[in-house]
């Protein structure tokens, strides 16, 4: 009885907590909690009326200037969280009040040597998650690392390998949360893996390591598809789902190309991806070796020619045992077998929910316009499909069978774009390197309706939260809004 | 840390602390009593390189060697520290420019001196080249790893083939050191110090701010920079991180001060900042001007006067009415030389110009004349001369080179009357400025003891490039040498080749060669952008020193050391061969191709074919940036973000000729009548002009770099948006 009565208050204590829960979240206002907002897909779907103009002079609810960072500020239970390098040289998450912009705290972690990275990109280039009650941010030299929302203290931090690039790339992936656990993947040229960590322990729950995937940089996404969630990678060649409760891969599309940068989209069942990969299709790894990591230029690589952390790569390439590795023995000791592929254009629709390898039945189109970026990730919007490239070129493709709404527009806002378009209220952000975020009214056409001005590098994906836009530049942060 | 001048005693104490905590070397640099300057400061950089050369080491700087277990390196030299003068060693006979270093190994010694304290220094940054340091204009590549403290080996005793090695600043134009502060003037100067340069020549121009004078009631108001051209940063401006928040560029030292009286008071301070460091680091002074042009408020005070015609029309010159012989004119230069004299009273050479007066071509036969009252050959008639300028292949030839022949002998004519005022160059101290006869005409050269004034030294141009000057390389034996002090002006990278990557390695070799076999006394450089020219300068700066010593040889040498990648190295030097090589593309067929000025981008803009060589040019550039990206990926340490730097340019630079030849597509479409097709083209110029600037803007380190995106902004992409929205509006 006594045990039923404690049963019982257990449960109602649980279904207090839960109502409590449901009404906080019913009261809370809107987050943008981890990469490119809920599930990545770069849409505030509680904003409705967004600022359309702004700059560092106009509509400026509150900046800082937090230091050095390319990573995007997300938005949780009020507060926003941004990534910095220090001028000393350590790697600092700071907590801020979201509305006023207050610093709440910034917590500083010793980094020790860093490893070699190639601009645009920055060592503090995780974009952090959430779960409200803590943050988590990988960074390259430390691992995964959860804080206190609240406090900024540290809670646990998991060790992780360094990554290594064979072009010197340098880290930049980004955790989600799902479900208790930090989701996070990894693809690099030497260990790729995906892992869950428990969120309160920091423990291991399970990791699947990803042997065929080269560098890469696609942040996970969760897809909902014949009653099941699962957990969407895309990485060299192939786009995979994997359970999210053992980390099984549970199918696999082998449709990409060698690299992977952008992150896909999800909307209702289907998978949307957009990628550039330098070079053709029959442009395998080993031509870009030969071009750039051959130094003396005689056709073949040495093994002084690529980092000691590759060794035992190039010596399993190494067929002959001549301590060179010529022609294919390079792709051997570097890409694996089954996944030999080459660069290109593609944006495909894929169905999820599928098991084993779904190329042949998940695929709704894949076409091979010259449209995607290598970098800037799709928005799904509105039925449409938008992407824009380097120059300000943009396309629009119908989500529902691929066809094409508009192609190659230029948006009058030229460079570069690293970091991807975001939607809010029928307006599309398109932030450009040069700190100009264009906005598009969203329809049929790339209609401008305002070019803004933020004065600096922009590189991190913007985030918006009730009507507001935060927009983290290279060097500061700001928060955009038509409130007075 | 080393710890300049520490108290001996002090010294001993920290040293023996140090032994016991560590098993350090402990290396003593012993500057001596009374030091001259510049041997402390000797003393202290060799202190600092130390620190950064080797593992384990403690060294101490001071005044007075201490008792203690170790290495002592003595700075200086018998007569100027007498610790090296108890030493005995077998001192040599070297000139005031020579290096000494010895080893003493029995006693556990060093000596780093030379025949003077600049000489003594240089004997520093000698042993620091020797230990694997190698000094660029923009910094020191220091080897990757540490090594154990050692220097046996580098004993050397070295002479200058080549003693007057003169670093020419300020110039014009925004891409030029003309947009440099004083700051990085200075640390510019510390490095050419360590490259043992000896001379700045300091080239300036009429409209600048760097002295004001007055004459006949008119005051100088013009104070300008850059021809008067003005470069706002806004938001539109493409590249404008590199600004640093700024709304205008400019030179920092001038910055938002607008009168006369403050550009004039900025402009004393900065140059003489200039002259005080370059004494401060041994170096001697010169001011190069063009005497005989003044900004345009003069006009009320020279009757007769003409407007000079050159970009923007900014002075006036003597006219036709007005001859050498002229009183009035005659005092007016000296007014400006006087002014020049009396500001910076240090000064030590003044450059003047030959000064290019077409209008005084009536006056030659009677300058001739006056020339040889003077002891000119007689032989050398107009005529002769007047063919000699006719026939030859420099860039001034035929009826161009017949009327600068004439224009010379009456500017000669005109210095000779000019400075037989002997009080002219008398410094307040009594001594007398050095003269320096600039650019003589090549068709006097065999003559040129003959036709310079008094004891007038020379600094000689052969034509605008490298690779001019080295094909016209055989007026270089007709100079006296041994009668008069000649110079080469050295173009490292050309203003009317522009603003584009440039590499002249091979051809200076050739002509520092040249000039090293027919006695010259050395030479002046030539420059705009910095960029690409640390390979040229370090080669400038180790041929000076050795007889024999190519381009070739000094580029792989520089690279193998910096990199530590003999491999990357030897990929290097083809990066050079291919940068030289697209220079000489850009020199042969269009030289002017981006010469810094309005109109640079839209001369482009006319239905005409591609040239072919704009292929070829962009093939070579391409392999340029392939090479370096690869050898910057190869590498680490010091040398990898300056090949970084240098890949981002030569992309830059692949963006640029891909904008020309959009905007030449645009200009073929045009005319055929397709407004849609030009419009097109003209936004994929845009595009890639913003990707060039762009692309520079991720890596500009210098004024220079931000003076390129300041005048490819005004020049290449302004014009080109207005000329897109023209069209589009059109349309």
């Amino acid at each position: 009885m006594i045990s039923t009565m404690q049963q019982a208050a257990k449960i109602c204590a649980v279904m207090f907590v839960g109502v409590l829960f449901v009404a906080s979240t019913k009261l809370h206002a809107e987050d943008w909690s981890q990469f490119r907002g809920p599930n990545a897909t770069g849409i505030a779907a509680e904003s409705t009326n967004p600022p359309v103009k702004f700059s560092t002079e106009h509509n400026v609810k509150w900046s800082a200037a937090p230091g050095k960072g390319v990573a995007g500020p997300i938005i949780t239970d009020g507060r926003c969280f941004v990534t910095t390098m220090t001028d000393d040289g350590e790697f600092a998450v700071l907590g801020l009040n979201a509305v006023t912009g207050e610093q709440l705290w910034k917590t500083r972690f010793e980094v020790g040597k860093l490893p070699e990275i190639t601009p645009p990109n920055e060592h503090a280039s995780s974009t952090p998650a959430s779960d409200g009650e803590r943050v988590f941010v990988h960074f390259s030299t430390i691992g995964l690392i959860a804080l206190d929302a609240a406090t900024g203290d540290e809670l646990w931090r998991y060790p992780l390998p360094l990554p290594f690039y064979l072009m010197g790339w340098g880290a930049a992936n980004s955790p989600i949360v799902h479900d208790g656990m930090v989701i996070f993947n990894l693809d690099d040229d030497l260990n790729s893996y995906l892992i869950a960590v428990d969120v309160e322990s920091g423990d291991v729950r399970w990791k699947a390591d990803r042997p065929e995937m080269l560098g890469g940089y696609a942040v996970p996404v969760l897809c909902t598809a014949n009653g099941r969630t699962d957990i969407v990678v895309a990485g060299s060649g192939k786009l995979k789902g994997y359970d999210p409760a053992t980390g099984r891969e549970l199918w696999t599309c082998n449709s990409l190309l060698r690299t992977i940068m952008t992150t896909p989209v999800v909307q209702n069942d289907r998978i949307y991806i957009t990628v550039q990969s330098y070079g053709d299709t029959d442009r395998v790894l080993k031509y870009a070796l030969l071009q750039w990591r051959d130094t003396n230029q005689d056709g073949k690589l040495a093994k002084d020619e690529v980092e000691p952390a590759f060794h035992k790569k190039f010596d399993d390439g190494d067929h002959n045992g001549d301590g060179f590795l010529v022609d294919d023995e390079i792709d051997d000791a570097f890409q694996a077998k089954t996944n030999r592929v080459g660069g290109g254009n593609i944006i495909q629709a894929i169905r999820g929910g599928g098991e084993g390898d779904v190329t042949d039945t998940h695929m709704i189109y894949n076409l091979h316009h010259q449209t995607p970026s290598n970098i800037a990730s799709p928005l799904a919007y509105a039925g449409r499909l938008l992407m824009v490239k380097k120059g300000g070129i943009s396309a629009a493709f119908s989500l529902e069978d691929g066809s094409t709404i508009w192609m190659k527009k230029r948006i009058r806002n030229f460079g570069n774009y690293y970091a991807s378009p975001i939607a809010a209220g029928g307006r599309i952000y398109v932030p450009g390197e040069n700190g100009k975020i264009v906005v598009l009214q969203s329809g049929p056409e790339p209609e401008v309706l305002a070019r803004n001005d933020v004065g600096d590098s922009l590189v991190a994906t913007p985030a918006i939260a009730n009507n507001r836009i935060y927009v983290r530049t290279l060097n500061k942060i700001y928060c955009f809004s038509e409130e007075n | 840390m080393h710890r300049p001048g520490i108290p001996a005693g002090v010294a001993v104490a920290l040293l023996w602390t140090c032994v016991s905590l560590r098993a350090a070397d402990v290396v003593q640099i012993v500057y001596g009593l009374n030091a001259p300057a510049l041997q402390q400061y000797a003393a202290n950089e060799l202190g600092s390189q130390f620190e950064r050369l080797f593992d384990d080491i403690y060294v101490t700087v001071v005044e007075t060697p201490g008792d203690v277990s170790g290495t002592t390196v003595y700075v200086g030299s018998p007569q100027t520290n007498p610790y090296v003068a108890r030493l005995r060693p077998d001192w040599p006979e070297v000139s005031n420019q020579g290096i000494v270093i010895r080893s003493f190994p029995d006693q556990r010694s060093h000596v780093v001196g030379g025949g003077s304290p600049v000489a003594t220094m240089w004997a520093a940054y000698e042993l620091g080249y020797r230990l694997g340091i190698r000094y660029l204009p923009r910094g020191d590549l220091f080897p990757a790893k540490k090594k154990s403290f050692d220097l046996d080996g580098v004993d050397t005793v070295m002479e200058p083939q080549l003693r007057s090695r003169t670093w020419r600043t300020i110039n014009d134009f925004a891409i030029g050191p003309e947009s440099w502060g004083i700051n990085e003037h200075q640390q510019f100067l510390r490095q050419l110090a360590k490259m043992k340069f000896n001379r700045v020549m300091l080239a300036v121009y009429p409209w600048q701010p760097f002295v004001r004078y007055a004459f006949n009631g008119v005051e100088k108001s013009t104070a300008t920079h850059w021809f008067d051209e003005k470069y706002p940063v806004d938001g539109d401006t493409v590249g404008r991180k590199a600004f640093g928040g700024k709304k205008m560029f400019e030179n920092p030292d001038f910055s938002g001060l607008t009168t006369a009286d403050e550009r004039h008071e900025a402009g004393r301070q900065h140059m003489q900042a200039l002259i005080d460091t370059a004494h401060e680091l041994g170096m001697t002074v010169g001011v190069s001007i063009v005497p005989g042009e003044f900004p345009l408020e003069f006009q009320k005070a020279l009757p007769g006067s003409v407007i000079a015609h050159q970009l923007k029309n900014l002075t006036i010159t003597a006219g036709s009415d007005l001859g050498p012989a002229d009183r009035t004119f005659r005092d007016l230069v000296a007014a400006k030389i006087r002014a020049y004299v009396e500001t910076y009273p240090q000064l030590d050479r003044l450059y003047v110009s030959m000064p290019e007066f077409p209008t005084w071509g009536a006056h030659a036969d009677q300058a001739l004349h006056m020339l040889q009252q003077r002891g000119l050959s007689a032989e050398l008639t107009m005529g002769k001369l007047q063919q000699m300028a006719r026939d030859r292949d420099v860039i001034v030839s035929g009826d161009r080179g017949a009327q600068a022949i004439q224009g010379n002998l009456v500017g000669l004519a005109f210095f000779h009357v000019l400075f037989e005022d002997a009080g002219l160059l008398k410094r307040a101290d009594g001594r007398s400025v050095e003269l320096v006869i600039q650019s003589v005409d090549p068709a006097l050269f065999s003559v040129l003891d003959q036709v310079v004034p008094g004891n007038a030294g020379t600094l000689n141009f052969l034509d605008y490039t490298a690779r001019r000057s080295a094909d016209n390389r055989h007026f270089i034996p007709q100079v006296p040498a041994a009668q008069v002090s000649s110079e080469l002006i050295m173009t490292l990278a050309d203003d009317n080749v522009g603003i584009l990557p440039q590499s002249a390695v091979k051809s200076l070799s050739t002509l520092v060669d040249v000039i090293k076999q027919h006695g010259w006394a050395g030479y002046s450089t030539r420059y705009w952008v910095p960029g690409e020219l640390d390979p040229a300068i370090y080669f400038l700066a180790r041929a000076s020193w050795d007889k024999e010593l190519s381009g070739e040889q000094a580029v792989r040498e520089l690279w193998t050391t910096a990199t530590g990648n003999k491999a990357a190295a030897d990929r290097l030097w083809k990066a050079w061969e291919h940068l030289e090589t697209a220079t000489d593309l850009i020199d042969r067929h269009a030289i002017g191709f981006t010469f810094p000025v309005p109109g640079m981008m839209m001369k482009h803009y006319h239905a005409e074919p591609i040239p072919e060589w704009w292929a070829e040019a962009t093939d070579e550039y391409t392999q340029y940036m392939i090479e370096l990206y690869r050898a910057q990926g190869a590498i680490d340490g010091d040398a990898k973000p300056v090949l970084f730097y240098y890949a981002k340019r030569g992309e830059y630079v692949l963006e640029y000729f891909a904008a020309v030849n959009a905007v030449r597509q645009a200009a073929i479409a045009r005319e055929a009548g397709d407004t849609e097709q030009a419009i097109e083209y003209l936004e994929t110029a845009l595009e890639q002009t913003y990707n060039c600037i762009n692309t520079l803007a991720d890596v500009a380190q210098d004024q220079s770099d931000r003076g390129v995106i300041a005048v490819l902004n005004a020049y290449a992409y302004r014009p080109l948006l207005d000329e897109y929205e023209k069209l589009a509006d059109a349309e």
